[in-house]
């Protein structure tokens, strides 16, 4: 008796839920995890679900793990709208499956830089972030000035880099390349340098918020990471600055991407908007400390200290993608064999 | 007595579960390992290429992790036996109300999530982790042991979590092994020692090799703990073609290293069911 009124009950409740469901659109967005991820949700999806009064469910993915999905479910995709880096936009537009963005359904479109449109507009740039150099100014007294000081013999056994798996490795290795005097072509004096600062990393960190608990528990006192994690673990109480090397910190452009074949091309293109609108991008750059590409927002002080802008933006470098997408593999396989080996 | 159209009913379910939702997977996965990769434009199409499996051979990266993946398979399956044994015959042989608290022993790590296991491995193991501080602490050591990123810390990860199905065939063996022909040994004179050495563990032979079998192919095919324990630095066949199909997007040389350790494993058991007979033939 008890189980039936509970078989019942439930039957009632799927069944509502499946009406409820039928009636509201719902959009599927990949984003990646973490704080950024929690921005994602506050800033845009709350906005655009009251706007259009459809639901948004969110698929946590890193770059590689969507596109991977993207090529899996060529044309047919369950995804509607998804966070990709700038390489991996590119890699999926050259295979097809990216839906041109139509700008004439993008209201915010003509305030974003120009320079956020990817090639034939197969991909939106939406914020810009960086790879730079985050550090304990409790024991770090002079604030790091150059990539070259993670060599400091001071530092000896306190630093940590990322792995090539993760934005911050692969771009740590070419900003050590270019120092070198190597080109994208030609990786050999940036593979050569980065050794013996692999072997002697505690780690090589696989995810990003791996390093907080290495600041916390000061194993670290210096690393090559990202700002907007570190402001995030600064808000919590760490000790921790971001400093921009002289060389130039290197660009991450966190990309939109509409994958091809989308049966809702209209509402997708609406939560692209919402994106790039100056509000969502206010509210999205204050909280997960990452700059924007609308040119109507002013950040406050606070944050535009941690993220890439005016000055500091100028000095950043912004690697082709496209170069980025054809030679990631060579240089994971180099870093394979020679570097963590 | 079961005819063979009775039989075929029975594991028709089962295998028509297999043969939809492994086996025709499994195939459609062949083509792409003799695909090519172009990076930065993707799979390229009505290019066939035997690339990527003679690179396994050729590359010495690839050797070593694959080297690398049956060592680790042939230590994890001997620490298995050697620990496991003696519990096993413990369970089977001990006293009878000290049979269900230790199956339960055996079984209870089993019901924690593998991720869970691993974290808490994590947890222990790592530079700052509680058994670096505790022999810190106590002075046995001045700097930590390097306990992951290693073959240690994926032995003790690995170990750890096939025990069970290492533990759980053995006992099923070893109970198996009639009492009366090990009386009868003693009755003739042997010693505990020579009865359990020429009566109990030749015959509780197919035992040791079915839970051998089990724990190796598990091990080679591992991918959430040697992950998590091994790192980014200790790769394992299995690591290796989730970064090929995941990070750099290769599938086709992906497919090619998935075939290359599915045959591995079922050498493996060839080889094994051989010497079953054998032994077999033997006792």
């Amino acid at each position: 008796m008890c189980h039936a009124l509970r078989f019942a009950t439930t039957s009632v409740i799927l069944c509502i839920g499946f009406v409820a469901a039928a009636q509201a659109e719902e959009l599927v967005v990949a984003s990646y995890g973490g704080s950024f991820g929690e921005a994602v949700k506050a800033c845009h999806v709350a906005p655009f679900e009251k706007a259009t009064g459809a639901t948004v469910s969110i698929k946590l993915n890193n770059s590689s793990q969507t596109a991977a999905a993207l090529r899996a479910t060529a044309g047919n995709s369950d995804l509607d709208v998804v966070f990709m880096d700038d390489a991996f936009s590119a890699q999926t537009n050259n295979e097809g499956l990216n839906e041109k963005l139509d700008r004439s359904k993008l209201t915010h479109g003509a305030d974003i830089i120009p320079a956020a449109w990817g090639k034939d507009d197969s991909y939106v740039v939406t914020m810009v972030s960086a790879t730079a150099l985050v550090y304990d100014p409790k024991v770090v007294k002079t604030p790091p000035t150059s990539w070259l000081d993670l060599f400091d013999p001071q530092y000896a056994g306190k630093y940590v880099i990322g792995d090539i798996s993760g934005t911050s490795g692969w771009q740590f290795l070419l900003a050590l390349n270019k120092i070198k005097g190597g080109s994208l072509d030609n990786v050999d004096p940036g593979i050569a340098a980065i050794k013996p600062l692999a072997k002697g990393a505690i780690v090589l960190y696989t995810q990003a918020d791996q390093v907080i608990s290495l600041f916390e528990r000061g194993e670290v006192v210096i690393a090559a990471w990202y700002p907007n994690n570190a402001a995030a673990a600064a808000a919590r109480g760490l000790s921790l600055a971001v400093a921009y090397p002289k060389e130039g910190a290197v660009g991450i452009l966190p990309t939109m991407v509409i994958p091809k074949g989308g049966k809702k091309l209209t509402l997708a293109h609406k939560f692209v908007d919402q994106v790039l609108s100056a509000d969502g991008q206010k509210c999205f750059s204050e909280r997960a400390m990452i700059g924007a590409v609308n040119t109507k927002v002013t950040l406050s002080e606070k944050v535009a200290q941690i993220v890439p802008y005016g000055e500091t933006l100028k000095n950043v470098w912004f690697i082709d993608p496209g170069v980025v997408a054809k030679n990631i593999p060579t240089w994971t396989r180099r870093w394979q064999r020679e570097v963590a080996r | 007595m079961i005819t063979p159209r009775h039989g075929l009913m029975l594991i028709a379910p089962l295998a028509l579960v297999l043969a939809g939702f492994f086996l025709v997977p499994v195939l459609m996965m062949l083509p792409t390992s003799f695909g090519e990769y172009v990076p930065g434009a993707g799979l390229a199409k009505g290019v066939w290429t035997l690339e990527n499996y003679t690179r396994i051979v050729t590359d010495d990266y690839y050797r070593e992790v694959i080297w690398r993946t049956l060592g680790l398979g042939l230590f994890v399956t001997l620490a298995c036996l050697v620990m496991g044994y003696p519990l096993a015959y413990l369970i089977a042989r001990g006293p009878e109300r000290w049979r269900v608290p230790l199956i339960l022993l055996v079984i209870f790590p089993m019901m924690l999530n593998l991720v869970v296991r691993s974290f808490g491995w994590i947890a222990l193991l790592a530079n700052r982790g509680l058994v670096n501080n505790l022999l810190i602490d106590l002075g046995v050591i001045q700097t930590p042991l390097k306990l992951m990123f290693n073959l240690t810390g994926l032995m003790i990860g690995l170990t750890h979590i096939y025990l069970p199905f290492m533990v759980l065939m053995l006992v099923a063996a070893i109970r198996n092994v009639p009492r009366d022909v090990e009386s009868a040994a003693a009755t003739l004179g042997s010693s505990r020692l020579h009865v359990f050495t020429s009566v109990t563990l030749p015959l509780s032979a197919p035992g040791i090799l079915a839970g051998s079998i089990l724990v190796f192919v598990l091990t080679i095919s591992a991918l959430v703990t040697p992950r998590m324990l091994g790192g980014p630095t200790y790769k394992v066949m299995a690591t290796l073609i989730y970064d090929e199909y995941m990070q750099l997007l290769d599938w086709p040389s992906g497919s090619a290293l998935s075939f290359a350790l599915t045959f591995m494993a079922i050498g493996v058991i060839w080889l094994s069911s051989r010497l079953t007979k054998r032994w077999a033939g033997m006792a």
